[in-house]
């Protein structure tokens, strides 16, 4: 072999070695390249960003709020932000200085940011829609949860609640009465099963968080709940024992699907359609209107009672936070004031799947039409409590609860029913305190 | 004829020598491998003006993030702030949880029956196209399917086939009188299933790796082997599989990369689940960033799994320059 051959091969090692370890890197630059930023907006504009929170008819009404807007001397631009890696979305532009002024987002990121500093306080928003009268014309206690030691964090302006439904022809057809609480869930779960339908329907596939929704509703839904009122972690108490106990014995009877652990939300909507197998069931509002069957088959059902009387449904309260990053903050306040008057537009055009959070919009008759909503409203929001029952506040470990890798794999274990209660539950516990900030 | 006299024609055959040849028969060219080239010192150097873009491309596209996670595996901040150095902390956090060694567990199975299963398709597939079937290049292009379909589309149809008990394929054990088996309901099917997946996905890169590969090798050699009394196997074993070797061991070490850091096969076909049956080192470094919020040790994952990817493929590469050696 020749000196210059050898060369050629040496460098071709070291070229193919460089190649490799680029290739090699791409999960590291999947977890840390940031995601597109838009720098769009001039100084002095408003950045809002929003989230696909409906069919595109949504973002264009959305839009055209936003663009109406003009006070403090500002305007507002809108930018839809999709729910596929939005956090990091959010993260790596607000890293960068390049992120909105104001936004909505997950249910927990106003807590996650303000953890971190970026988070502006609303508290001069709220005294503005104290003075404008909206102040009151907010739902009982759905301010509440946003209220730190240190002010507002953010202002909620729909509520993505969890009641619970039922296709009227199935319970007709197996003979059985729609649940009024637990035992008489089984009862009736078990003369579902009877006729092939499922009496509690669920799922917990790939990027399907209903299943883990489930399971601390029922926990809450018996007076538990994984913290307690001061915030502690409390998922080993009495009454979520009691709660999982409940769940094991509905899916040892069948009650619940088998299958159910690998379903999908396409699958779980599958089986709540017109022909699906889903009798009863926890899942969003809009559901009739979501599996394309409003013909008055599928209803809301009242809210069951658990074994000691506790009556409670998971509510997350979806907000609109404003970051420290903005041209103005004075501009900042003034758009937020501005849009949270003009949201009720968003209602009144059936555009949104969440409860409003205002009366005023629940009386809308675009909203309160549908029967079920109206019973939503009256029997669910009262009772709903949020992820961080048994406390009341909201805070930055909720996030790290909902879309956390503990609360999925106790979801998927108890849907596998291959366990017992205090072990689900210990091991549940455990994995939560690996991640949580102390 | 003896087995020696068919081993001596194999030989030949391998060479490229004709039967009864003295040397002087058809070789493969080899031009510009071996050829002696001087380059002038100006030459050299414009070489290297030339190159000097797309390696200071090549260090701020890879450089960088790879300097950053660096730093974010040795710190216990989130993807905002940096937080408070931790040494090496992230990393025994990560070596010492048993969800890490479980999905290396999964990962290197997902790996072998990824490269092996595919490899052996792709094998089957391309020996069978290179025959005269009625409609071969048909057959080609739709053989190519699985790999051009967009993953996210053929993540959906193979959860419409096996999903709940209602969907095809359990339907058609039920009715053969096999059971409804729950294909990603049950952590051990669900596992089995992903690995069938990631065949069905990558065996059409495989097959036009080996194509290519087999197209190169010379009809002659065969001939020139069963004139030497060499049986079909034989030919494929000492004639086929040699003369694909590279071909093969640079497929085996792409697509090692392809498993080991595939995402969305998995992901999107059983998030992970059931109860992490189905969780490699991939997802459970995205789980651990973005979902649990714990950026170092996400990123200490992500560290191993390149220090593991380079050390394998050093190893083949290894096996690469062997081959052309013999």
């Amino acid at each position: 072999m020749n000196v210059q051959s050898e060369t050629s091969r040496h460098f071709s090692r070291r070229g193919f070695l460089g190649l490799t370890a680029a290739a090699a890197a791409v999960p590291l630059l999947a977890a840390c390249g940031g995601g597109s930023a838009s720098s769009s907006g001039s100084s002095g504009t408003i950045k809002f960003w929003d989230m696909p929170w409906g069919t595109p008819a949504y973002n264009d009404a959305a839009k055209k709020l936003v663009e109406g807007f003009s006070g403090a001397n500002s305007k507002a631009s809108y930018q839809i932000i999709q729910w596929n890696n939005f956090y990091q979305t959010f993260s790596s532009a607000i890293a960068s200085k390049t992120g909105p002024a104001v936004s909505t987002g997950g249910g927990f990121q106003a807590f996650q940011f303000e953890q971190q500093g970026q988070i502006a306080y609303a508290d001069k928003v709220i005294d503005a829609l104290k003075k404008n009268g909206q102040f009151d014309d907010f739902l009982p206690g759905v301010l509440d949860p946003f209220k730190s030691d240190k002010g507002y964090v953010a202002v909620p302006w729909q509520l993505d609640m969890r009641p619970l439904w039922y296709r009227k022809s199935l319970f007709d057809k197996a003979g059985a009465s729609v649940p009024t609480d637990w035992p008489s869930l089984l009862e009736a779960g078990k003369k579902l099963k009877s006729i092939g339908a499922v009496g509690f329907a669920t799922g917990s596939g790939a990027g399907n968080n209903i299943g883990n929704h489930l399971m601390i509703m029922m926990m809450i839904n018996n007076g538990g709940g994984v913290w307690t009122k001061d915030g502690q972690l409390d998922v080993m108490n009495d009454r979520n024992v009691e709660a999982v106990e409940f769940l094991l014995e509905l899916v040892s009877n069948g009650v619940i699907d088998p299958a159910a652990v690998s379903y999908t939300t396409d699958n779980l909507d599958a089986q709540w359609k017109k022909d699906g197998k889903a009798a009863f069931g926890m899942y969003v509002l809009g559901l009739d209107k979501r599996v394309g069957d409003t013909s008055g088959d599928l209803l809301v059902a009242s809210p069951m009672a658990g074994p000691h009387g506790d009556k409670a449904t998971l509510v997350f309260p979806n907000n609109i936070m404003m970051y420290k990053n903005t041209p103005s903050q004075d501009a900042s306040e003034a758009f937020l004031t501005y849009y949270m008057g003009q949201i009720k537009e968003l209602w009144r055009q059936k555009l949104m799947n969440g409860l409003p959070v205002f009366k005023s919009i629940t009386e809308l008759p675009e909203f309160a039409g549908d029967p079920n909503n109206v019973k939503i409203v009256k029997e669910y929001q009262p009772i709903a409590k949020t992820f961080a029952a048994q406390g009341t506040s909201l805070n930055a470990n909720l996030a790290v609860l909902d879309g956390g890798q503990a609360l999925n794999q106790f979801t998927q274990t108890i849907l596998t029913g291959k366990t017992d209660a205090k072990t689900a539950l210990a091991a549940f516990q455990s994995g939560l305190q690996s991640v949580i900030k102390k | 004829m003896s087995s020696t006299t068919a081993q001596s024609g194999l030989a030949r055959a391998r060479r490229g020598l004709a039967p009864g040849g003295s040397g002087g028969g058809h070789r493969i060219p080899n031009d510009g491998l071996n050829r002696k080239s001087k380059l002038s010192g100006q030459t050299k150097r414009t070489f290297f003006w030339l190159l000097l873009p797309s390696i200071v491309l090549l260090i701020l596209i890879n450089g960088y993030p790879l300097i950053y996670a660096g730093v974010q595996a040795t710190h216990d901040g989130s993807l905002i702030d940096t937080g408070n150095f931790v040494g090496v902390d992230n990393f025994a956090t990560v070596l010492s949880s048993a969800a890490f060694w479980k999905a290396a567990q999964f990962t290197l199975w997902f790996t072998i029956v990824g490269v092996f299963g595919s490899w052996l398709v792709g094998l089957g597939l391309a020996l069978l196209l290179r025959t005269k079937i009625p409609a071969g290049g048909t057959f080609k292009v739709l053989l190519l399917l699985p790999w051009v379909v967009p993953i996210v589309v053929s993540s959906t149809a193979w959860n419409w086939l096996v999903a709940t008990p209602d969907s095809l394929i359990p339907s058609i054990f039920r009715n053969l009188g096999l059971g409804t088996p729950l294909f990603l309901a049950d952590p051990h099917l669900a596992a089995v299933m992903v690995m069938v997946f990631k065949v069905w996905v990558s065996f059409p890169f495989m097959m036009m790796m080996i194509s290519a590969a087999l197209a190169s090798v010379d009809t002659t050699v065969y001939e020139a082997a069963s004139m030497d009394g060499a049986s079909k196997w034989q030919q494929f074993t000492q004639i086929t599989l040699p003369m694909i070797a590279r071909s093969t061991y640079i497929s085996w070490i792409l697509m090692t990369i392809f498993c080991v850091n595939d995402f969305p096969t998995i992901y999107l076909l059983t998030g992970g689940g059931p109860v992490d049956a189905t969780t490699s080192l991939v997802v459970l470094a995205y789980r651990s960033v973005f979902q649990d919020f714990q950026t170092g040790p996400g990123v200490a994952i992500a560290f191993l799994m390149t220090v593991t990817l380079v050390v394998v493929s050093v190893f083949l590469y290894r096996q690469i320059r062997k081959s052309s050696v013999e």
